[in-house]
């Protein structure tokens, strides 16, 4: 949505000073008296959502404005016209970028190689997402010489296939028609002849003087072409400086080259010290992280052992809500927790914090040492990256004490980038050398510092002191904007160059389409300083793995091999044993409990600001919130009801002699008297990041990345937040089915009552392994016979989908998969704000127990494919039909759009086109569209097909070459991207196929059996594994 | 009819014939015949009606804004959105098809009860019933995602030889509303023939002589032609009264087939259509007090008719309570969660207001005040009254499709639902379009049966042995 729309929901609160009574309450306000205040509102007065906690009419009334003027807001003619000036543009530059001939560079084709491009049939290369916390190896399908889907290498030991958001979202990142498409100076439009003379001029000019007032700021090398390539500019230029800045990972010990190799799948005990390492890519070695810790949770076989997850955190993540046991603590009480654990297990002779913890905090702290000393060698402690970096340090000494190196953690390896620096220091004094006047030419390279730099550096003025200021970019951005040169920047799936991921093999990033808008990539930067300035990333690349790959014969058949295969075989580090040398740190004092605290993180789905214009990644529900188009000041229920707001209402924040404005909104389990906030928004420009959420950069400042303190007082005004999935409290008495007086959640209760999340305890379910599916269960009973209709017959295939809820830890990968694979459209914030939202799969949150500190079940959601499918017979015309596979399929052709499908799916999984959502006009989009899917009109239902296109194609193989379909051959776009490995799809008629013995499996359960509408897809009930000692084990098992 | 003993100084009872009175004292044939052809020959259109029929076409004006600009950007101007995606427009389709069944009631089952008092208000029942089809059949039309398709529900054969899917109870509608509106037009057009005939001899203009002689099809009131007549209309009686009970039986399928809890239930087909005769006669009441005031027809649509049907309201709205009554007791006495919840929230969710408004308007008050014959025969009274119940019964269908669908099986998909301008631009828009058909019916077509009524007068019962009062067999 334009920044339009988005402005629009700024609006007055007519009731500015409704908070009153709420205000009343004290300060010290604590979370007994908030449930104290609760008790009043129990029975009727059970109003939407967590923000009913102060019971006020505010919240209503805010809901009745919101709505009504919707209507007006469908379609935004401002940014209808911007698409076709765009179109245009881009048009004039297509046929312009056609003239010039570009160098032979070929790529090669992977597995599944035609021996020419055959229309219709994609090819597949390898290829790897350079991301600051470790390069990602990808294998992206081509269609016709356009990507259209990005995928996990499923051959690379590193993610074996596997995806995150950021990676699926890339793909989008590329087609964004927003993406500067000319240089321009001044901003007026130039060639980037013209700025290559200039440049070349300058080198000549400076050659003298060693390139001195020669500045760099870029982002993060990962690459080791470019660290090459930097470090012989350096010695041509031994005075020009080179600066990384890495907005999310300035300041972190891994910017700092402090890259420990965990092995999960080793480990019986997991500590996560504020470390979010199942939630995204944004924490190194996600991928690979999250499978060794879903691989122990498998339960399968017969094995019935699994590990333990601990997490002890400051702000509700999925790592947090997956675990066994989760400890919320403040921020700056994290470090001093590591030490008191450390002193306790007896790491790095660290001495207690003398910090006084709770009796609860006191006894977690106490049954986590003990178990930690009970699994040594066979534990790990995980330290958050935007954590002190004492928390490293403690972390590495436990991990030391605990004989866990060499076991589960490996030290001393190689950095997880190339060129490892302290960016903040490295970034204060090019602002000094700035102020100082002694910087010449600021060269910055896929940055944006206007946006992204410490606030305290205050940039801005700063950069305007340099002589020429060059701007390389996808997008131009704040800095592009301000920049006396602009020059457009080539996307990585259309440039050259090279990437570790975190095991430390090199993949080769080559690229699958010649730059769309003639972009440049940094390689060209440097190596214009070079003896041979032309030589292109291209020749850099072969140039830099020359030795490596020439060592086992011939270098042009490994280098074919190479980019065939998507890694450089035995580039992997070799796990170390030494600690990294850590300087000894004492953890700082935490800060008074009175003190309001401010956290920042990266954001899950537009990381720090990159993927902003990605409109999947825009309307991607987030993990926990549920929130999507938006950021907000998360806090707890109890701090809301302290600062006596509702969610939606304006706080103004103030740190650091700062201000922010932003909306606040309640993430269940948020520790008391704090606020997160994520960053990456509240940019002006882009057709979807523009006018979206509010910019906590300004927050921000260089002594203070992670955490801070400050004031926070409510201001006047309502933002309208779209939240995917509201939440509501179960207010309900004893006596209509309830059991909270609002401290728990309805939703929750209710899918406990309704079987719809089934889990035990690692003992109950070894005491009774059909925990999930108790023989007096009505919902557990396949009523096979129980139906006017005879069933369906299936000689041959009979598809089915088993989903491990032990495994799934909600990180959103599916649905951006989801999104690619199927072409869904994106349909801006108010169409989600009214439910409206197309994404065929969901990931179900529901809190279980004390929503100050609840657990949350995953659930990932799509077409269920009944068997005895509700939605089929009431189709007037037979649009939605079932096939001999037993798939329920729509036909988009047919549909007429009477919704009654939808009404009559119990499993809400249906999505109707209700408008025209699907983008028709933009021309860059439409590359990027699977080719073997409709894109959908106005008035059409649409759901999940069990990728039938992928069916199809595996059955067309097969029958070609005249075979049954192999298990595990065909496999689903959200199959694919999970990296926890939960999802299985496969031929159920197949008695040896893994998903007929996951649907076997005792803990399988169906949703809503007792509706008898057989579905295909089943659920793998939780287990957990709780710590005895830890006897509030907030372990509920379905009745 | 009955007569009993009552005593003869009783004002309501004919002390000629022992019957009930039904309409005023002191019409004749020709006071009849003058009334209500007057009404429609007149040259002077009466300046209200000139008001009325402004305001309502500027509100069918509203409808047509509506309309065209759904068809143009597509259903999402409404509210509708996931879970619920009905709302407004299958809302007002049960409702406007419901208040047409108080017309099919009257004009069939009451001629087969010879329930004679039926003969002054039959005629503008039966139009109210067609114009309420043309309102209620023409959002299920409007209401698809590709309304240009809409025929495909049609069992057409196309050479794409893909015919509809019976199992669906939307199919089923196609069908009874279809049948519905069918039989209702020819069933009134019949019903008029006698009183074109009426109104071509009276006509002064060669226009309306021509017109009302088309329309008379050659009418000249032989003893054939009443025969005829009344075979027919008897025929057609036996033929719409079931639709009475099929039309809304149907269309209760169409939540009843559904899983969902609050819509699959067994009561639905006789609670929906105690509730659409319920809703049609609080609608016959909206429309006959203003009608007879503005005309002065007290004479012929006088307290008794009003009075009766009170107690037909009091009868089906009885039912009615019953069938909510019952919805609460199986929701606990089945232990299903599914129930139990569905009802818990349909009273005491976020939408437990709507359900409130339900029960005040269609039992709390209409059901205690009915039972009192001094407020049944308040004419104001009851003018509120049928508004209320007009109401009352549009929230019937608004709890039934909304706080059904709001909250249903899989908390995760909750959502809520609140009504853009659009949903109201085209609800109201169909109640001008209502009232704008309804003017042009009272403005030129007879909208009360002159030959029935003369049928009730006492100078056509004191004369039983006549051969000529043939006609009043049917009575």
């Amino acid at each position: 949505m334009s920044s339009e729309a988005g402005k629009s929901n700024m609006q007055q609160d007519p009731n500015g000073n409704g908070m009153t009574a709420v205000a009343e309450a004290n300060a010290g306000l604590t979370l007994a008296e908030v449930r104290e205040r609760l008790k009043g509102v129990k029975g009727k007065k059970y109003w939407r959502s967590i923000d009913e906690l102060a019971g006020t009419p505010e919240f209503e009334a805010a809901v009745a404005k919101e709505f009504p003027d919707q209507a007006s807001e469908w379609i935004d003619p401002v940014s209808r016209r911007g698409f076709m000036k765009l179109m245009g543009a881009s048009m004039a530059l297509a046929g312009l970028a056609g003239c010039t001939k570009q160098p032979e560079e070929p790529i090669y084709p992977y597995v599944k190689a035609p021996e020419d491009l055959i229309l219709g049939k994609p090819n597949y290369f390898a290829t790897a997402m350079p991301f600051p916390t470790g390069g990602v190896p990808l294998l992206v399908k081509s269609d016709a010489y356009r990507p259209i889907k990005v995928d996990g290498n499923p051959d690379h030991s590193y993610n074996q296939g596997s995806s995150d958001v950021f990676s699926q979202g890339s793909l989008m990142d590329m087609y964004d028609p927003d993406r500067s498409q000319r240089a321009t100076v001044r901003g007026n439009v130039a060639d980037w002849a013209d700025f290559y003379e200039a440049y070349r001029e300058k080198l000549l000019a400076s050659k003298g003087n060693g390139g001195e007032g020669l500045y760099f700021l870029t982002s993060a090398i990962t690459s080791p072409t470019l660290e090459r390539q930097w470090s012989e500019a350096q010695k041509a230029y031994p005075k020009a400086k080179l600066v990384q800045y890495e907005p999310a990972l300035a300041g972190t010990a891994f910017a700092k080259g402090f890259n420990p190799q965990y092995s999960l799948d080793k480990a019986d005990v997991i500590v996560s010290i504020d470390a979010d390492f199942l939630s995204g890519a944004a924490y190194p070695g996600f991928h690979k992280l999250v499978r060794d810790y879903a691989k122990r949770r498998k339960l399968a076989d017969g094995d019935r052992t699994m590990n333990r997850l601990y997490a002890i955190e400051s702000t509700p993540t999925t790592t947090g809500m997956k675990a066994e046991h989760r400890l919320v603590l403040r921020a700056s009480e994290i470090p001093a927790f590591a030490a008191d654990l450390a002193a306790a297990v007896g790491g790095n002779g660290a001495s207690p914090s003398g910090y006084s913890w709770t009796e609860e905090q006191t006894k977690f702290l106490n049954a986590l040492a003990k178990d930690l000393k009970a699994s040594g060698g066979k534990s790990v402690v995980i330290p958050g990256l935007y954590q002190d970096p004492s928390v490293s340090f403690f972390a590495q000494g436990i991990n030391v004490a605990l004989g866990n190196v060499g076991k589960t953690v490996a030290y001393g390896t190689v950095a997880g980038q190339a060129s490892p620096s302290d960016q903040v220091a490295d970034l204060k004094s090019l602002v000094a050398d700035l102020n100082a006047g002694k910087v010449d030419w600021l060269i910055m390279l896929n940055t944006n510092p206007l946006y992204d730099a410490p606030a305290d550096l205050e940039f801005k003025s700063a950069m305007n002191n340099a002589k020429m200021t060059v701007h390389l970019g996808l997008l131009p951005g704040e800095t592009g904007a301000e920049a006396i040169w602009h020059l457009p920047a080539a996307h990585y799936l259309e440039s050259w160059s090279d990437v570790r991921s975190y095991d430390g093999t090199v993949s080769i990033v080559q690229p699958l389409i010649e730059p769309l808008y003639g972009g440049r990539t940094t390689h060209d930067f440097f190596q214009a300083m070079l003896d041979e300035p032309m030589v292109s990333a291209y020749e850099a690349v072969r140039a830099t793995w020359k030795a490596d790959l020439s060592k086992g014969g011939d270098f042009e058949q490994n280098w074919r091999k190479a980019l065939h295969a998507g890694w450089i075989d035995g580039t992997a580090y070799t796990p170390g044993t030494t600690p990294t040398a850590l300087a000894a740190a004492k953890a700082p004092q935490p800060v008074s409990k009175d003190t309001f605290e401010i956290i920042f993180r990266p954001d899950t789905n537009v990381y720090d600001g990159r993927y902003a214009n990605v409109g999947w990644l825009q309307e991607l529900p987030r993990p926990i919130t549920s929130l999507s188009w938006d950021n907000a000041a998360l806090v707890s229920a109890a701090t809301l009801t302290k600062l006596g707001v509702e969610e939606g209402d304006i706080l103004e924040i103030t740190a650091n002699g700062r201000k922010v404005k932003t909306p606040v909104l309640v993430a269940p389990g948020h520790p008391e008297n704090s606020a997160t906030l994520y960053l990456g928004y509240g940019r002006q420009e882009g057709r979807v990041a523009g006018g979206a959420g509010f910019d906590a950069y300004l927050l921000r400042t260089s002594d203070a990345l992670h955490y801070t303190t400050g004031t926070v007082k409510k201001v006047d005004g309502k933002w309208g937040l779209a939240v995917t999935k509201s939440h509501y409290q179960d207010h309900r008495g004893k006596l209509a089915g309830g059991r909270g007086d609002g401290n728990y959640s309805l939703e929750w209760n209710e899918a406990d009552i309704r079987g719809v999340i089934r889990a035990a305890t690692l003992e109950e379910f070894k005491a009774d392994p059909n925990f999930a599916n108790q023989d007096t269960d009505e919902r557990s009973i396949d009523h096979k016979d129980a139906t006017l209709f005879p069933n369906w017959q299936y000689n041959g295939n009979a598809w089915g989908m088993s989903i491990d809820m032990n495994s799934c830890t909600g990180c959103n990968a599916c649905i951006v998969s989801c999104y690619a694979e199927n072409n869904i459209a994106v349909v801006g914030k108010q169409q989600v704000r009214i439910g409206r939202n197309m994404q065929w799969l969901r990931i179900d949150t529901y809190f279980e127990g004390d929503l100050s500190a609840p657990r949350a079940h995953f659930q990932p959601m799509m077409c269920q494919h009944c068997e005895n499918a509700p939605c089929e017979e009431v189709c007037p015309v037979g649009a939605t039909v079932h096939t001999p596979e037993g798939l329920n399929t729509m036909v988009y052709n047919r549909c007429v759009g009477t919704r009654y499908c939808s009404n009559n799916c119990p499993y809400k999984v249906r999505r109707f086109n209700y408008l025209l959502y699907s983008d028709f006009e933009t021309e860059s989009l439409k590359l990027m569209r699977n080719p073997d899917v409709s894109v959908r009109s106005r008035g059409v239902m649409e759901k999940c097909s069990y990728c039938v296109q992928r069916i199809q194609e595996v059955k067309i193989t097969a029958d070609k070459e005249n075979r049954a379909i192999k298990d595990g051959e065909i496999v689903t776009a959200c199959q694919q991207a999970c990296p926890s490995q939960a999802i299985t799809f496969g031929n159920i008629n197949d008695p040896g196929s893994r998903v007929k013995k996951l649907r076997d499996d005792s803990r399988s359960y169906s949703l809503l059996a007792d509706i008898n509408t057989r579905p295909r897809t089943k659920y793998v009930a939780e287990v957990l594994n709780p710590n005895s000692e830890l006897a509030e084990a907030p372990v509920e098992h379905a009745g | 009819m009955a007569t009993k003993d009552f005593t003869t100084n009783d004002p309501m009872i004919d002390p000629e014939t022992g019957e009930f009175r039904v309409l005023g004292q002191g019409q004749t044939f020709n006071s009849v015949t003058a009334k209500i052809s007057d009404i429609v020959l007149t040259p002077h259109t009466p300046w209200g009606w000139y008001g009325f029929f402004v305001v309502a076409g500027s509100v069918t004006g509203i409808l047509m804004t509506a309309v065209t600009w759904l068809f143009l950007k597509g259903v999402g101007i409404w509210a509708i959105t996931q879970p619920v995606a009905w709302g407004f427009a299958i809302i007002n389709f049960v409702w406007w098809i419901g208040i047409g069944h108080a017309g099919t009631l009257i004009s069939a089952i009451l001629l087969l009860f010879k329930q004679g008092w039926r003969n002054s208000i039959n005629r503008f029942a039966e139009a109210m019933t067609i114009f309420a089809v043309v309102c209620a059949g023409m959002f299920p039309l409007i209401h698809v995602g590709r309304p240009w398709l809409g025929y495909w529900l049609f069992p057409l054969p196309f050479t794409m030889n893909v015919w509809p899917q019976f199992r669906s109870p939307l199919l089923w509608d196609v069908f009874a509303v279809s049948t519905y509106a069918t039989i209702s037009v020819v069933f009134w057009y019949l019903g008029m023939v006698p009183d074109f005939g009426t109104l071509r001899d009276r006509a002064k203009s060669p226009f309306a002589q021509y017109f009302y002689g088309m329309m008379s099809l050659g009418w000249r009131g032989s003893v054939k032609h009443w025969m005829r007549y009344e075979t027919a209309s008897l025929l057609l009686a036996g033929l719409a009264t079931p639709l009475v009970l099929s039309v809304h039986t149907v269309i209760s399928f169409d939540f009843a087939v559904a899983v969902l809890p609050g819509w699959h239930t067994t009561i639905f087909p006789p609670y929906f259509v105690a509730g659409a005769i319920y809703s049609g006669f609080a609608m016959v009441l909206t429309l006959a007090i203003p009608l007879r005031k503005f005309y002065h027809l007290e004479a012929l649509v006088t307290e008794r008719h009003i009075d009766n049907m009170g107690k037909v309201m009091l009868g089906t709205g009885g039912i009615v309570a019953y069938g909510y009554g019952m919805e609460v007791f199986m929701s606990w006495y089945s232990a299903s969660h599914w129930e139990f919840f569905m009802m818990w929230n349909r009273m005491f969710g976020p939408m437990g207001w709507a359900y409130l408004v339900l029960i005040f308007c269609n039992i709390a008050f209409p059901l205690t005040t009915l039972w009192v014959r001094k407020w049944r025969t308040n004419i104001t009274f009851m003018f509120i009254l049928s508004l209320i119940v007009n109401t009352g019964m549009w929230f019937e269908r608004f709890v039934i499709v909304v706080t059904s669908l709001y909250r249903d099986f899989l908390p995760s998909s909750w959502g809520t639902y609140r009504a853009t301008k659009w949903d109201y631009a085209t609800f109201f828009g169909t109640l001008g379009l209502f009232t704008f058909l309804f003017l042009l019916f009272v403005r030129f077509l007879p909208m009360i049966p002159m030959n029935e009524i003369k049928l009730m007068l006492p100078s056509a019962k004191i004369k039983p042995k006549e051969p000529a009062a043939a006609g009043s067999e049917g009575h």
